[in-house]
């Protein structure tokens, strides 16, 4: 600015002002913005901002063939893409009425289980980092890579697999990938004391995280909350166990639920579900070997697939919550209408917005954290 | 001593004579520190900003290159763009860009950024970042590694140490040609609070393109901002 456009301004009594957070914000998860409205450090008002960034993903899908959408479907979420690439192959498969080889379903399942492993390892390292500690975020950052080592092994892409398509999965797994999934996971689960002891009952996490945004069941219901912040609150509600899909039905795990509702109890379930996920993997291991057959059912050519008319609605657990697709076919080679059913929109904007208020200043970003929304995925 | 004053220095970037003999030499050196020292503002606008925790944490340590993360823009070097852009994203970009003291680099990483990326019929998105802003260097791949992200910024001290990164004086000396891709995108009365035509002629960066209809169309429009009119739509 020009010194002579400079005009010194009155300014209203600072007891009460508006801060924005974001969209270009280290206490901010991704590129999302929140504005408050403050009372000393008291937040009055918080209003979620979300758009920036939006992309049209479901007029997109209309535009590409069914198999061209594999390729879009995993950046609607980016630090947990299997559960996408699973959800919008089951609604297709369902269309279609292909029926998916056993062993591609145990592998799906193995799949899924380390995309939660690394979303959660990410997750709680950023809670940890709200709260000021940053030693957590470079041990749960540095042990989700060994999670992407393996899923480039698989796939050949670190963060984007693009590795299930409608009928099964792309090919079968590499020579000796289920001992090194089995090693990395000792690795992880000989981490768990050390993160228990470096965060989760670190008396510095405790206090902080404690009865900060307390959601209750009744306005997490109402709200549509799920995941792990509905089963923060008491509910053991878990689409893998309820309403299962793929091999779920075939492996024991128990659901983690804890009954506070608050962002410690948030964090607890994501560190339980760490241990429930390894356990599911090691099942999965246990029986891959048994299961042989083809890993993909014979699809058409998939440049010219007309898929029959009709809709399909297929939902799954992903780390963040329930995420559906709900796909519309006329029967021609691309979808007529895709719809996202995401869990972040939920939880970043609404549940956000009402937990804040009443919360202290500094708390609104662990607030944010502690409920693992997406931003990519909100605006979609 | 007396002779040394006597040989002409010509400084590179003004083409005024310079009469201290070892300005050029106080320029490597200050163009070896910057290259060393850079903070960088990673504005993460899409996915490629998950690639940035494992590239500058533990693994792969971008710090040991002495690149750290900074919070605000007034201090920053490098802006990072990672990723897709949308048309309210890169109002913000702009801004931030405008804040950035000079000199000052702008590196896009990922697809999105160079043509649209996987994105390219989006009615959302900005297609090409080097329409808006003047960008150093490109970083392809969707998404590319952190390696890829190392190696990228390794180039860019290779050309901050060597004197040929200098995209940043184009954004003084064409402005219009900027602004007016700006004005396209987010209609007639775009204004940021900077003044860039001011800032040029600070520099001695005036170009024959700093101004032009599309700055002349900014100057009706322009008025000194309230805050609550910065606030953007």
């Amino acid at each position: 600015m020009r010194p002579e456009n400079y005009q010194a301004k009155s300014h209203p009594p600072s007891n009460e002002y508006e801060l924005f957070i974001g969209p270009n914000h280290p206490g901010i998860e991704g590129n999302y913005a929140f504005k408050l409205r403050l009372h000393g450090d008291t937040v009055i008002e918080g209003k979620a901002d979300a758009g920036y960034l939006h992309r049209g993903f479901e007029k997109l899908m209309e535009g590409r063939l069914w198999i061209q959408n594999i390729a879009l479907v995993p950046r609607i979420c980016v630090p947990d893409p299997v559960p996408m690439e699973v959800a919008y192959s089951l609604a297709v498969e369902e269309l279609c009425g292909l029926e998916v080889p056993e062993r591609a379903q145990w592998i799906r399942v193995m799949q899924l289980e380390l995309s939660r492993l690394a979303s959660h390892l990410f997750t709680f390292g950023g809670h940890a980092a709200t709260t000021g500690m940053y030693t957590p975020s470079y041990w749960g950052v540095a042990d989700r890579d060994l999670i992407l080592d393996l899923f480039e092994e698989l796939s050949g892409g670190r963060v984007y697999h693009i590795f299930n398509i409608p009928g099964g999965i792309r090919r079968d797994i590499p020579e000796g990938f289920l001992e090194r999934v089995s090693s990395t996971l000792d690795y992880i689960e000989s981490r768990l004391p050390d993160y228990d002891n470096l965060l989760f009952t670190n008396q510095v996490f405790v206090t902080r995280a404690k009865d900060v945004g307390i959601l209750n069941q009744e306005q997490a219901l109402e709200w549509g909350v799920t995941g792990p912040n509905l089963r923060a609150t008491g509910l053991t509600f878990d689409v893998r166990r309820d309403d299962p899909y793929l091999v779920y039905d075939q492996l024991e795990f128990e659901v983690a639920i804890e009954s506070a509702g608050d962002a410690w109890a948030r964090a607890m379930v994501r560190r339980k579900e760490l241990l429930e996920s390894i356990k599911i993997i090691r099942q999965v291991l246990a029986r891959l070997p048994d299961i042989q057959g083809p890993v993909r059912a014979p699809i058409p050519n998939p440049l010219a697939w007309n898929v029959p008319a009709g809709e399909a609605y297929a939902r799954v657990e992903s780390s963040k919550g329930e995420l559906a697709y709900y796909v519309v076919s006329n029967g021609g080679d691309k979808p007529y209408r895709v719809h996202v059913r995401g869990p972040s929109s939920m939880h970043a904007v609404q549940v956000l917005e009402w937990l804040s208020v009443g919360a202290r200043i500094e708390d609104v970003a662990q607030i944010m954290f502690s409920l693992d929304a997406c931003p990519p995925e909100v605006d979609r | 001593m007396s002779d040394l004053k006597q040989i002409p220095v010509v400084a590179k970037e003004t083409g005024k004579e310079r009469t201290n003999p070892l300005a050029n030499v106080f320029d490597e050196l200050i163009r070896f520190a910057q290259a060393r020292s850079m903070f960088m503002l990673h504005y993460c606008t899409g996915c490629g900003a998950i690639e940035l925790p494992p590239a500058m944490t533990s693994r792969f340590d971008m710090e040991r290159l002495g690149i750290q993360p900074m919070v605000t823009p007034r201090q920053a070097d490098i802006l990072l763009i990672t990723g897709y852009v949308s048309i309210k994203t890169l109002k913000r970009i702009i801004l931030t860009y405008e804040q950035m003291p000079s000199p000052k680099y702008v590196i896009g990483i990922c697809s999105c950024t160079v043509n649209g990326g996987m994105y390219w019929q989006s009615y959302a998105t900005a297609k090409k970042l080097n329409e808006y802003l003047p960008v150093d260097l490109y970083i392809a791949g969707c998404m590319p590694r952190p390696e890829a992200v190392i190696e990228g910024l390794r180039l860019l001290m290779d050309n901050i140490k060597s004197g040929k990164s200098e995209p940043w004086k184009d954004y003084y000396q064409r402005y219009d040609y900027y602004l007016g891709n700006q004005q396209h995108l987010f209609g007639d009365d775009w204004q940021t609070p900077t003044d860039i035509i001011g800032e040029a002629e600070h520099f001695g960066l005036m170009g024959p393109e700093t101004e032009g209809e599309h700055t002349r169309l900014l100057q009706q429009h322009q008025q000194p901002l309230e805050p609550h009119k910065m606030r953007l739509k």
